[in-house]
């Protein structure tokens, strides 16, 4: 509503001009700490991925790439790609299928109860979701779907329902209702406003809501843990095994290749999150 | 035609929620080996000192880890929302970052960092320090890496809340002589009071319920409930323990998403 508002005060001394020293000063400071606090453990982490060996108390390791060899040739990590990159686009187009007609719903059409859902798709997010899993794992043992390709689907299925809805919610009810007025105004029909006004604004929100759907669906780890094991572990719970009983570099090589996703999306969709849709969808 | 568009997002929502919440609770309810209802298995777990113990663990992780978070996030929210330039940007890139980072690798990367022999213990030593409590393996390593986790979550909201407030209704506070506190205390602490609550109450949902962060940096005994409920379900197959130590949970964050969802309504309210 308020985004193309976002930069503060242009012209003329803004407020807080009077202190602005002192505010740039504890800013740089805060930055550094900040900075630090983030960056240090992931900067670790990435290190370690290329060490050889690495012995108290020195800065740096005997850089190696042994453990990169020893990772990728590993059946079960394979297995575990494989398993994740199935998974969650499955899961994301599945949820996506079924999110964005009722988010369009949700924004455009009046139906009895609408409050009541949407605020029900916030709700199960109210719970923690580890008690979740426990209570879904329940009901999976009495259809026999644990331990199967569609029960891990169902899974990531649960974690990206609430983007998928929320997000492409805001979206469609951000779009100018005029516009597609307009073009049914000049006879076009329902489907038609829809595919060829409607969908086109709002793909840059709908790629947003996808992309975190997706995130959300590979970086499962819990309720896969417990409705996937012993055969169906995708790259996130194999990460439990890697960290709890492995030497570290083969977690920190491990997490390198899980990030990847991560990075690539981002870097995708740098231009829509920019643009500010990441504050959006949050704003609810 | 609403109605119709919304339902399959509501057969999963009903399917894989709610179902299995209302039988989850039906199973904890049957005492063992009897029929009928009785609350003997709640009384079962809270009779549980370890359990006890682990409910008041958890409880208090939760709150620290929401308070570091929140007194971090606030002020950042506040200064990105209140200034430009190359700093302010740079900060606004920097603290998305852990938003990117699956839980499960920001637990690695802090346990790398934090651990004995590890980068920070490493700089200490290099500093001369060599005595100093563990960081991690226990209650402070799980504040510190929830706190890694959840900031970009609340720097977000919060800043959408401070973004919504009318630069005319500040400046115009100023042009009648209101001080930088006096103006963020009677204008934009009340306007930003709703999405306040939403953050603290989320922050509080997700803490309270996690479990990667605590299964992996936390220590062996007393563990939060995410943990202890997990390892009841898949390492001593005691799953209506495991499920009645989830509906404990539940009604614990569900008293607090209480406050949550009053909050939301309001806004949608007003917003509809």
């Amino acid at each position: 509503m308020s985004l193309s508002a976002a930069p503060a005060a242009a012209g003329g001394a803004p407020w807080y001009w009077a202190i602005g020293g002192l505010r740039r000063a504890l800013g740089l400071g805060a930055f550094l700490a900040l900075a630090a606090f983030i960056l240090g453990p992931l900067l670790t982490l990435l290190v370690w991925a290329f060490a050889g060996a690495w012995l108290f108390p020195n800065l740096l390791p005997e850089f190696s790439l042994k453990w990169w060899y020893y990772v990728l040739g590993n059946a079960d990590v394979d297995k575990a790609i494989r398993m994740s990159f199935l998974s969650a686009p499955i899961a994301t187009l599945f949820s996506a299928v079924i999110c964005i007609p009722a988010a369009y719903a949700f924004a455009r059409l009046e139906f009895p109860g609408r409050r009541v859902l949407l605020l029900s798709f916030l709700c199960a997010n109210a719970f923690p979701k580890i008690g979740l899993y426990v209570s879904i794992a329940t009901l999976f043992y009495h259809l026999n779907l644990m331990d199967t390709f569609a029960g891990v689907v169902l899974i990531q299925v649960v974690n990206t329902i609430l983007f998928m809805i929320w997000i492409p919610t805001g979206t469609f009810r951000g779009i100018n209702r005029n516009l597609e007025e307009a073009a049914r105004d000049v006879g076009a029909g329902p489907l038609r406003t829809f595919f060829h006004i409607t969908l086109p604004i709002a793909v840059p929100g709908l790629i947003v809501a996808a992309l975190f759907a997706f995130l959300a669906a590979f970086d499962e780890a819990q309720g896969t843990l417990i409705v996937g094991t012993p055969n169906h572990i995708t790259m996130p719970v194999m990460m439990y095994t890697l960290v709890l009983s492995y030497a570290q570099p083969v977690g920190a090589v491990f997490s390198v290749l899980l990030s990847l996703p991560s990075l690539v999306f981002l870097l995708l969709a740098q231009r829509y999150l920019r643009a500010g849709y990441l504050a959006a969808g949050y704003s609810l | 035609m609403g109605l119709a568009l919304v339902l399959p997002p509501r057969l999963v929502l009903i399917f894989l929620i709610i179902l299995p919440a209302i039988t989850a609770v039906v199973e904890t309810l049957r005492p063992p080996g009897g029929s009928g209802f009785a609350l003997t298995n709640y009384a079962h777990i809270l009779g549980n000192r370890i359990l006890r113990s682990d409910i008041r663990f958890s409880i208090v992780v939760t709150v620290v880890s929401v308070a570091v978070t929140f007194s971090l996030s606030y002020p950042l929210a506040l200064y990105l929302r209140f200034n430009t330039g190359r700093l302010p940007a740079l900060l606004a890139v920097l603290f998305t970052i852990p938003l990117f980072v699956p839980v499960v690798i920001a637990s690695f990367a802090m346990i790398t960092f934090l651990v004995n022999h590890g980068m920070v213990s490493t700089i200490l030593y290099r500093l001369g320090i060599e005595r100093f409590p563990a960081l991690v393996y226990n209650a402070t390593g799980i504040v510190v890496t929830e706190v890694w986790t959840t900031i970009p979550f609340a720097v977000l909201i919060l800043g959408a809340g401070l973004q919504a407030i009318d630069d005319a209704l500040i400046d115009s506070a100023r042009d009648v002589g209101a001080g930088a506190l006096r103006t963020f205390v009677s204008i934009i602490l009340p306007l930003n009071a709703t999405p306040t609550l939403i953050t603290l109450t989320l922050l509080f949902i997700g803490i309270f319920g996690s479990f990667t962060i605590p299964y992996l940096v936390g220590g062996n005994a007393p563990q939060m409930l995410g943990v202890t409920m997990t390892n009841y379900l898949t390492q001593y197959l005691r799953r209506t323990e495991s499920v009645t130590i989830a509906v404990i949970a539940f009604i614990i964050a569900a008293a607090v998403g209480a406050i949550y969802v009053a909050s939301v309504g309001r806004r949608e309210r007003q917003n509809l």
